[in-house]
């Protein structure tokens, strides 16, 4: 752990149901925390009762493991070392699309991500998504190529098909890395060649890299371990008569020359499974024996699969060629956080504590980034989940715990406390440590009752924050709970507390009109977060209402003319107009590449050069909303207005409030500009405090609003549905019955699968997946996933269009007057 | 008719004579009770002076209800009551407009405002620049304007009246946010926060348009029988209890004539250093030296 060189994080991130738990069970089982027997079955990672009984993982699970690797491999690592024992801390990820924000913070803490691929299934679109995420934090990937004994048992393809289906899947990574890749960490694609893909069965508990089978062949023909493994992959054959290696598919003869990797790699393990699936006694003593695999007398009474799974772990066991892979290719904390420094540092990129992480120096002031919190045994506290970026975090020291809404030098939103406890994360085991220094990945005990879901841990008092994380997904779906019994509503109000603060995107609040609101990703995000609600952090009965959708208010053209407001004392006035921000650019501030906390200068130029928008009205913006994060905008366009800057704080909450609660069902407005043109200001500052100008604001916005055409935007999921083909018709009858908008229909390549992927309004994902289980007999399972915002076509004035029921219907929901009020109500006449 | 009549300064009974008659036959009578209030009495005691019933008007009522206010007003008399000059503050010229917007007659019965009523230190009114406000500081507002203003004034060399900001009836920054309508009790600055805001700003900008030695003066409770005057430096006023609200606090200009300075000396506790507090500051925008034309003895 003190030899960070020596450590490796890394997440284990992939599609749902591609297998990252149990390929995770043989990386376990070989630290011997479970046995041998059990592993590919035990899911050891799968803490929860319910993610055991559902079979899928919920929230993400660290576990530490201690690893040796022999002389020879330790020359291949091309990082600094030393020794030749590592420690790997490993998180294991959801993989359904709702908690992908347990997969961000995983991704946040470590420096390496193994990426787990069904071989049948091919890349899909989570897969797409959190390889996305982790190039976004500047995460370096390999490849696992999962369920190899499907594609042998029950698809019997053939050597050369099953080449070619690697290839692609490889194929379609790498296009995937070179679209969403960072320029400064290098080239990350993956080559089988360099040992960065491996092959294998996580449920069998084997696997293998090209690596390893070079190092077998390269005794025997006495070549050069790096040249063997570039033939074994490829275009390279080779002809057994004249013992060469070519380039060519065929031989001077013109006959077909087999593949190497097909005779070299694939032609054991084929045989092997012909062998022990057909039940040929005789031959499998042969080829045991060939392949030196020496089995206890127990283990040959053994016949079929179970034989076939011992075999096989003898022969290539997963975690030699895993932990080889990780460790070898995947970088160390001292290599990852010179690049990521930058990425990870809200503040200056020339300041101590970012030339700190850069080094991961443990002398330094400390810097750690907590990514979530993980509930103790102990009924309401939680473990603060974090890794130490710089500095050394101990027990009993004091830090400063910033939030993510901490400003240097400012008071808000920051504590000074000490950590009471230190502890190794293992699963469902913690283990006390006195200190942890730089690069690795802690828990604290102590905390959590400061933070809310993340934050900066810090000693230095001139440090910045680390980068908030952001998430892909959006708590588009919500619904509201009430107690069953009236005498439970403060556990109900302490449950809420809890649950928000256990899951990085769930988020609680209380509506205007008292309800408790639970918001989260998706159906099963909200099913989860709400039993563990019932059950666990509030324990008592609920009533929960239908789920509803958050939209958004938005315009569409520019105000027809001037709003105008006057503040309540009449003394001051404000001028502003409305206008639509572009999707991309309202993207762009979503994603946090356009980020308020950004330099004003740099965010300016950026949105110059990639978003075409003036220098000069970039320069003037003064501030985003709602909550100083969201896609809309404050740009101040006024000339040589004298005490401007006095009212500009006003200003901001008034336009904070407005952009919470748009004026049409007070639902967080989206993608709206708005532009101040002039302002007249009482001569006192006494008489334009916030109590004048914060109502006005808001006024001017809400009448700026309502002359510009204004509309409602609808959170659109992205489906993606595999299937046979016989089962498409029904797919595509439930999508339309849903406002479903197909996009694509492939068939993938050497299977019968079809995937199709179409936009899906979330309104109308209630119950989606019960009925295309119905329309397609059970064969059809969507992944849905938050895409994008859109507007829906249709007046919201007007009663009689769908914008407009679904205004009449929230404002009634919301406790709000039943017509949406004229700009009148806020526009004051000069 | 409406009536504006201005109450004066502490008592029930410092209102005009003709104020009076007019309180006593008008329809209804309203007390703005929030751009500041009277130190010795209280709505009951005005009640029981006026021997009728006053309706209290806060700051949503005269801002967003001035209807209410104004209902009637064309055919019965109403009076509105503030406290001190009914122009005094800026605050109520709005409802006057409002009025002739609805051809509603307007008369104004005037008495003693902290504008007029300052006097009373030994000021001249006559070299008095731009009145300010001093707004209480909190995290989210600092508003410091007022330094240029005060600026301008000493350049010219005059005083500034320096009015110190009162919360009656408030919201806190949290409530006004989520528009709750919620109040804070009342707060009233005093002389020793104002000035050590009056020291920041001064910290901060660094402009020179003061000192921490610039000669300044506290009036307390002014036009109450504990009226109470204290001259001394800004650093002074920092650290002086000044009692009871209400407060107000002037800043000298240069020009400061010499009967100014002898009725101060009544107030100061050492006479001496005050003089050379003065004449020190006096160098700050001190204009070239005076030459008198040259007289033409020629004819």
């Amino acid at each position: 752990m003190d030899k960070v060189t020596n450590v490796r994080n890394m997440s284990v991130i992939a599609h749902v149901d591609h297998g990252k738990s149990t390929l995770t069970d043989s990386l376990v089982q070989r630290a011997g925390i479970i046995s041998a027997a059990k592993a590919g079955e035990a899911r050891f990672t799968d803490t929860r009762k319910d993610e055991q009984e559902r079979g899928i993982t919920i929230k993400s699970t660290a576990i530490s493991l201690f690893s040796e690797l022999g002389e020879e491999d330790i020359k291949e690592i091309s990082q600094k070392t030393e020794g030749n024992k590592f420690l790997i801390n490993l998180i294991d990820s959801p993989g359904h699309v709702d908690f992908s924000s347990e997969v961000t913070a995983a991704l946040r803490v470590t420096d390496g991500a193994l990426v787990v691929v069904d071989c049948v299934e091919g890349v899909c679109v989570q897969t797409e998504t959190v390889l996305r995420q982790s190039l976004g934090e500047r995460i370096k990937p390999v490849v696992i190529i999962n369920k190899v004994d499907r594609a042998l048992l029950e698809l019997q393809v053939s050597k050369e098909d099953l080449y070619q289906s690697f290839a692609r899947t490889v194929e379609s990574v790498n296009v995937i890395i070179s679209t969403y890749v960072d320029k400064s960490i290098g080239d990350v694609q993956v080559y089988p060649e360099r040992g960065t893909v491996a092959f294998g069965s996580g449920l069998h508990g084997w696997a293998f890299t090209i690596r390893q089978f070079a190092i077998r062949y390269s005794k025997k023909f006495g070549v050069d371990r790096a040249k063997m493994m570039e033939r074994l992959w490829g275009d390279s054959f080779f002809n057994p008569k004249t013992k060469k290696w070519t380039k060519n598919a065929k031989d001077a003869d013109g006959k077909p020359l087999e593949r190497a990797f097909n005779m070299f790699v694939l032609d054991p393990i084929f045989r092997l499974f012909a062998a022990i699936m057909n039940f040929k006694k005789e031959e499998i003593p042969v080829l045991l024996e060939k392949l030196e695999i020496n089995l206890k007398s127990e283990e040959r009474e053994l016949e079929g699969k179970a034989l076939l799974k011992v075999v096989m772990r003898k022969f290539l066991p997963a975690a030699d060629a895993l932990l080889e892979m990780i460790i070898i290719h995947l970088p160390s904390p001292v290599t990852a956080q010179y690049y990521r420094a930058e990425t990870l540092y809200e503040g200056p990129s020339d300041d101590a504590s970012c030339i700190a992480i850069r080094d991961c120096d443990p002398k330094a002031d400390l810097m750690l980034y907590v990514s979530k919190m993980v509930p103790t045994s102990d009924k309401g506290r939680f473990y603060a989940f974090g890794r130490v970026f710089a500095g050394t975090v101990r027990s009993g020291q004091k830090v400063r715990i910033q939030g993510p809404n901490y400003v240097p030098g400012k008071k808000e939103d920051l504590f000074v406390k000490a950590i009471q406890r230190t502890v190794l994360m293992m699963g469902r085991f913690v283990e006390a440590i006195d200190d942890c220094p730089a690069g690795n990945i802690v828990g604290l005990v102590g905390i959590d009752q400061f933070l809310l879901k993340s934050g900066t841990l810090t000693t230095n008092e001139a440090s910045h924050n680390m980068k908030v994380m952001k998430f892909s997904v959006s708590p588009v779906v919500q619904v509201a709970v009430e107690v069953k019994n009236g005498n439970d509503l403060p556990k109900l109000v302490e449950g809420l507390k809890r649950l928000s603060k256990s899951d990085p995107c769930c988020i609680t609040s209380m509506s205007e009109s008292g309800e408790h609101i639970v918001a989260c990703t998706g159906e099963l995000h909200l099913e989860i977060c709400l039993s563990d609600l019932e059950n666990d952090h509030a324990g008592v009965p609920l009533r929960i209402s239908p789920p509803v959708v958050a939209y958004r208010e938005t315009v569409e053209a520019q105000s027809s003319m001037t709003a105008l407001s006057k503040s309540p004392n009449k003394h001051n006035r404000i001028y502003v107009s409305a206008q639509p921000i572009d999707d991309e650019t309202a993207n762009a501030i979503e994603s946090g590449k356009i980020s308020p906390r950004e330099d004003f200068k740099t965010r300016a130029r950026l949105m110059a050069d990639e978003y075409g928008w003036d220098v000069t009205d970039a320069r003037k913006i003064w501030c985003f909303g709602p909550d100083g994060t969201g896609a809309n905008l404050v740009v101040d366009q006024t000339k040589a207005v004298q005490y401007l800057l006095e009212i500009k704080d006003s200003v901001n909450s008034g336009f904070q409030w407005a952009s919470k609660e748009g004026p049409l069902l007070g639902e967080a407005m989206r993608s709206v500009r708005i532009n101040i043109l002039d302002v007249t200001m009482h001569a006192d500052a006494i008489h334009r405090g916030a109590g004048q100008i914060m109502p006005t604001m808001r006024r001017a916005t809400y009448a700026a609003m309502l002359l510009a055409e204004p509309r409602i935007q609808e959170p659109v999921f992205l489906v993606e549905v595999q299937c046979p083909e016989n089962a498409i018709g029904g797919i595509y009858s439930v999508l339309n019955k849903k406002r479903g908008q197909v996009i694509s229909e492939e068939q993938r390549p050497g299977t019968p699968l079809f995937t199709v992927k179409a936009y899906l309004p979330v309104n109308e994902s209630f119950g989606f997946t019960g009925l295309l289980r119905q329309a397609t007999g059970g064969q059809a399972f969507p992944q849905m996933v938050f895409d994008h915002w859109a507007t829906m076509n249709g007046n919201p004035l007007d009663n009689t269009s769908k914008p407009g029921q679904i205004v009449a219907e929230t404002r009634k929901r919301h406790g709000m007057k039943e017509d949406v009020p004229g700009y009148e109500e806020y526009y004051d006449k000069l | 008719m409406l009536y504006l009549v201005g109450l004066g300064l502490s008592y029930e009974s410092d209102i005009t004579v003709r104020g009076l008659e007019i309180v006593k036959r008008c329809k209804r009578v309203y007390l703005e009770a929030y751009t500041s209030i009277l130190m010795a009495t209280d709505k009951a005691g005005l009640e029981k002076f006026y021997g009728r019933e006053v309706i209290l008007a806060d700051r949503e009522l005269v801002e967003s209800g001035s209807d209410e206010i104004l209902a009637g007003a064309d055919t019965d008399d109403i009076a509105f009551l503030v406290v001190g000059d009914p122009f005094g503050a800026t605050t109520h010229t709005d409802l006057v407009i409002r009025a002739r917007e609805l051809a509603i007659k307007v008369e104004t019965v005037h008495n003693a405002s902290v504008m007029n009523a300052i006097g009373a230190c030994g000021l001249q009114l006559y070299t008095f620049g731009q009145a300010v406000s001093i707004v209480f500081f909190n995290e989210h507002w600092r508003p410091d304007s007022f330094y240029d203003k005060v600026m301008e004034n000493r350049r010219i060399g005059l005083h500034t009246l320096l009015l110190l900001d009162i919360k009656v009836k408030e919201q806190s920054w949290e409530n006004m946010a989520r528009g709750r309508l919620i109040y804070e009790p009342p707060r009233y600055m005093d002389i020793a926060t104002a000035a050590q805001q009056l020291l920041e700003v001064e910290e901060k900008k660094g402009l020179q348009a003061y000192t921490p030695s610039t000669p300044c003066v506290a009036a307390s409770r002014l036009g109450s029988p504990t009226q109470n005057f204290k001259a001394g430096t800004l650093q002074q006023m920092a650290e002086y209890d000044a009692g009871e609200p209400l407060h107000s606090m002037i800043m000298l200009g240069r020009q400061v004539h010499d009967l100014e300075l002898e009725y101060l000396y009544e107030y100061c506790d050492d006479k001496e250093a005050f003089k050379s507090a003065v004449v020190e500051d006096q160098k700050f925008f001190a204009p070239a030296p005076y030459i008198a034309p040259e007289e033409n003895f020629s004819d």
